[in-house]
């Protein structure tokens, strides 16, 4: 991964990312980009899926705090992020590689800038190592 | 002897509990010794490995094996156990799914080194030196297994027919595990033998769970005096009886101890600590950042607490030697 750019798998909740912009157009500008229902769907397994499938890093984005359509799906999202962060820590993954940010965005424009602000991140940690050594 | 099935039973990294679990069939191991010719059985009997060697393949109908891999010798043994039986058990929660010594895999096998041959304050050991597998004596070279970057469950080594887990297994599973064996009562490749429901659904505190569990606040069970009936979760206890297969006999339950684990995940989930997070994330009762980091530090050790019995298996480890 040294030059090339790191994986970013984004998932976004529809109902406060990128509802008025076009679909096609994101998903052209932001690869493995996946919209979908309510950020409270991401199940951990889910990006540690992302990640077996050689993901760098994992962003989901979520809506503000107290608007989530489904009550707490947010919440409990970022609940669940927050504990697989330190899974990942005891087997050596930096917990910076998943990232929640819960806000609003319906144009959608900030989440071309969201992945690549994540990319960089990522790209200073380098490549994920440790998944085929230990 | 003719006819009766052959049976070995052995150890690789292992505590020995799995065979004391065995032994604790107590009077119906007379019948099981009637039923089956044990072949090998390194705890309790004098057999060599060259014993094993001069079997034929495939000439053993059931080897129950305990303990993970984590070593060229265990590697070794488990390979030939393979060839030469017909049908393999993986014994106990260690062979299962790498059991609490796969906890080591948190660290890296240099790590280990260090604090068991260098840093540990009980160690003496002014030259620093590390066993290694090969190593010159008085003109002599010496061999020792060698020990491999992390612990591996039985089924990343060979192929497994059965599984039993449990940390050890309790009797009642044990023989019937055998009497399926010896009676040709087989069910299919690859089943767990054990029943397929949740710990919480055979569990007798089940009537004092409540139906939506919210912890605002989580107790280690030696910080307090736990009510010996009412659900753990109810209490503010961590239990893993939600996520984890029933079948172990409810031992710990019934000391008053939560469960954690070593039944391994219901039928169906691959990786068992992430499906419990989405359980956890769910009781847990904060909302803002600062609450929710401040509970998840209550728990005190996360990994260890989600993958007790099972880091090998989980997704994030890979599963090449
Ligand atoms: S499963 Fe438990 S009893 Fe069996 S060898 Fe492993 S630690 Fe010991
Ligand atoms: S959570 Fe634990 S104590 Fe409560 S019903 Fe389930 S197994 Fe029993």
């Amino acid at each position: 991964m040294s030059n090339s750019e790191p994986k970013i798998v984004c998932f976004s909740c529809k109902f406060g990312w990128g509802y008025l912009g076009s679909e096609a157009a994101l998903s052209s500008q932001v690869k493995n980009w996946i919209p979908i229902i309510c950020s409270g769907k991401i199940d951990a397994q889910y990006i540690l899926d992302a990640f077996r499938q050689g993901a760098d890093g994992v962003l989901v984005l979520g809506c503000p705090e107290g608007d989530c359509h489904f009550q707490d799906g947010n919440v409990e999202s970022k609940k669940r992020i927050y504990l697989l962060q330190k899974v990942l820590e005891a087997y050596g993954i930096e917990p910076e590689r998943v990232r929640i940010e819960l806000s609003l965005d319906p144009e959608g424009k900030k989440i071309p800038e969201l992945v690549k602000k994540m990319s960089g991140t990522v790209k200073k940690l380098g490549p994920m190592k440790v998944l085929a050594s230990r | 002897m003719a006819g009766k099935p052959m049976v070995a039973i052995c150890w690789l990294g292992s505590c020995g509990g799995c065979d004391e679990a065995v032994v604790d069939l107590n009077e119906a191991i007379l019948d099981v010794a009637n039923a089956v010719d044990i072949i090998f059985w390194p705890v309790a009997m004098d057999f060599k490995y060259h014993h094993l060697e001069a079997k034929r393949d495939g000439e053993i109908a059931l080897s129950i094996i305990n303990g993970h891999v984590r070593n060229s010798e265990q590697e070794e043994v488990a390979k030939l156990l393979r060839k030469k039986s017909q049908l393999v058990l993986a014994f106990g929660a260690c062979a299962c799914f790498g059991g609490t010594p796969g906890m080591a895999n948190f660290r890296t096998k240099q790590d280990v080194f260090n604090w068991v041959y260098r840093e540990a304050p009980t160690v003496v050991n002014p030259k620093r030196n590390y066993p290694q597998p090969k190593s010159k004596v008085n003109g002599k070279e010496l061999s020792l297994p060698e020990f491999y970057e992390k612990v591996y469950a039985l089924n990343q080594i060979i192929d497994v027919d059965y599984y039993l887990p449990g940390c050890p297994p309790p009797p009642d599973l044990t023989a019937n595990a055998i009497y399926a064996v010896v009676e040709g009562r087989l069910p299919p490749k690859g089943t767990t033998l054990a029943p397929d429901k949740a710990l919480c659904d055979t569990c007798n505190r089940n009537a004092t769970k409540p139906s939506r569990i919210s912890l605002s606040d989580i107790k280690r069970i030696h910080e307090v005096e736990a009510s010996p009936d009412t659900c753990f979760l109810a209490q503010g206890i961590l239990c893993l009886g939600p996520a984890v297969r029933s079948g172990c006999g409810e031992a710990c339950m019934n000391i008053n101890i939560p469960c954690r684990g070593c039944f391994g995940p219901v039928q169906g989930v691959e990786d068992a600590g992430a499906k419990f997070i989405s359980a956890l994330a769910a009781m847990l009762e904060a909302e803002n950042d600062k609450d929710i980091r401040q509970l998840i530090e209550k728990i005190g050790d996360v990994p260890g607490y989600l993958y007790r019995f099972s880091a090998p298996v989980s997704a994030l480890s890979q599963k090449q030697v």
